[in-house]
């Protein structure tokens, strides 16, 4: 058969995309279930990270047991919207889900507060896509304990009710360090803290 | 006469080698390189891509058409990267989350497309795997020795593990971690590497 017919191209490619696509669908079938577990385990393991879940192992399951046991999963619907939110039956903790663009990819994570909506308790990162070693720090201990007691001036305008960096009072009960040569990083996380923080609250609260 | 599989390894490990000598794959270079897990990670991506690539082309080699053998290596090579990344994804998320996005881009890497073309579409089987794992090699041990240095100086870690010089006097370089500290040292590696191969070359002649 003639290699250069249209007709040899169009069946030598078919069969190539049928093969490799055959090939591609086996391996991602096969890991499916793998990717799903992988997925529901890192979100547990943030949930028991940031509520401070006794979790008795390391394992899926551990993790899975954990939350379920200890975690309420909630939704709030506001102005024809949903809000999903998380509710530590032990102490009233409410966990909310914050949203933004990093400086490179979305930034997703997970903060607590008191139940008065007054104290930040923790904050921990489902997924950030930040550079390595500068703004990929936002997951470091070093500044995530540093959100802990962090007081919400819920008196101030919405976009400085937390303030990631500097600051006319550097003392303040509502201010934290940003992180030295990821500027970007700290002010996106600083904008989107502050925006869900402040949609949240009026969702939580019914207000229009 | 063809190359022997020890000639091929010789070559495309250090004569040729991709990166320092073919100056190809920079991009990862720079890229994964402040991390030595991530960057082992891309390696052995690179590495099985090249090979699995490189022995594909070369079985289909007489019957792949002439005009569309660029659409048709295009199409192996990305077909490969899909299955390395869904498998680092299933097998070590966390260093997907990490590298996740240039392991997309392994099917820009020219240092596959070039082996696939220059070797692979002229070769046998059995070389063309040689030829992609040494090629592989070459290129993962310039990778290695970047990361190697990067990743101490940058982070004051090595895979992960913190070194006793962070806690007591050592000061990270912050430019170790950003892309142009890959650069600095891409740079010395080149003129290190091609400064022993000029000699050796002389000293051949």
């Amino acid at each position: 058969m003639n290699k250069q017919s249209p007709a040899y191209i169009i069946f030598f490619i078919l069969a190539l995309s049928t093969f490799f696509g055959l090939a591609i669908s086996i391996v991602n079938y096969s890991t499916v279930d793998l990717l799903k577990k992988n997925e529901e385990m890192h979100r547990n393991r943030v949930i028991a990270q940031v509520f401070s879940l006794s979790v008795s192992g390391t394992s899926a399951d551990a993790y899975r047991e954990a939350v379920t046991g200890q975690i309420d999963e909630l939704t709030i619907t506001w102005n024809g919207r949903q809000f999903p939110y998380l509710k530590n039956r032990e102490n009233d903790d409410t966990g909310i889900f914050f949203r933004g663009t990093g400086f490179w990819d979305a930034i997703t994570g997970i903060m607590v507060l008191s139940p008065d909506l007054q104290t930040i308790k923790n904050i921990k990162f489902l997924d950030q896509k930040e550079t390595p070693g500068l703004g990929a720090r936002i997951e470091e201990e070093a500044f995530t304990d540093s959100f802990m007691g962090l007081q919400i001036d819920w008196q101030n305008q919405p976009d400085k009710r937390i303030i990631i960096g500097p600051s006319p009072d550097p003392n303040a009960v509502n201010r934290v360090d940003a992180i030295t040569g990821a500027t970007q990083t700290s002010i996106a996380l600083m904008d989107m803290l502050n925006r869900d923080l402040d949609i949240f609250r009026r969702a939580y609260k019914g207000e229009e | 006469m063809a190359d022997t599989p020890s000639q091929i390894l010789i070559k495309d490990v250090w004569n040729e080698n991709p990166v320092f000598r073919q100056v190809l794959g920079i991009c990862s270079a720079l890229a994964v390189t402040n991390l030595l897990t991530n960057t082992l990670f891309m390696c052995l991506g690179v590495i099985f891509t090249l090979i699995m690539s490189n022995l594909t082309i070369s079985i289909l080699r007489n019957y792949i058409p002439k005009r569309i053998r660029m659409i048709v290596q295009v199409m192996i090579i990305a077909s490969y990267v899909m299955m390395v990344d869904i498998v680092i994804k299933a097998v070590s998320p966390d260093i997907h989350r990490f590298i996740g996005p240039y392991v997309g881009l392994i099917i820009t890497n020219c240092i596959i497309m070039g082996r696939a073309e220059a070797f692979a579409s002229q070769n046998r089987p059995m070389l063309a795997v040689v030829d992609g794992l040494a090629s592989g090699i070459g290129y993962s041990l310039i990778l290695i020795a970047i990361a190697l240095v990067r990743e101490p100086l940058g982070f004051g870690t090595i895979m992960g593990y913190t070194l006793p010089a962070k806690e007591l006097w050592w000061h990270q370089w912050t430019i170790m971690v950003m892309p142009p500290g890959a650069f600095f040292m891409l740079g010395i590696i080149t003129w290190f590497a091609r400064n022993r191969l000029e000699r050796s070359e002389e000293g051949v002649k």
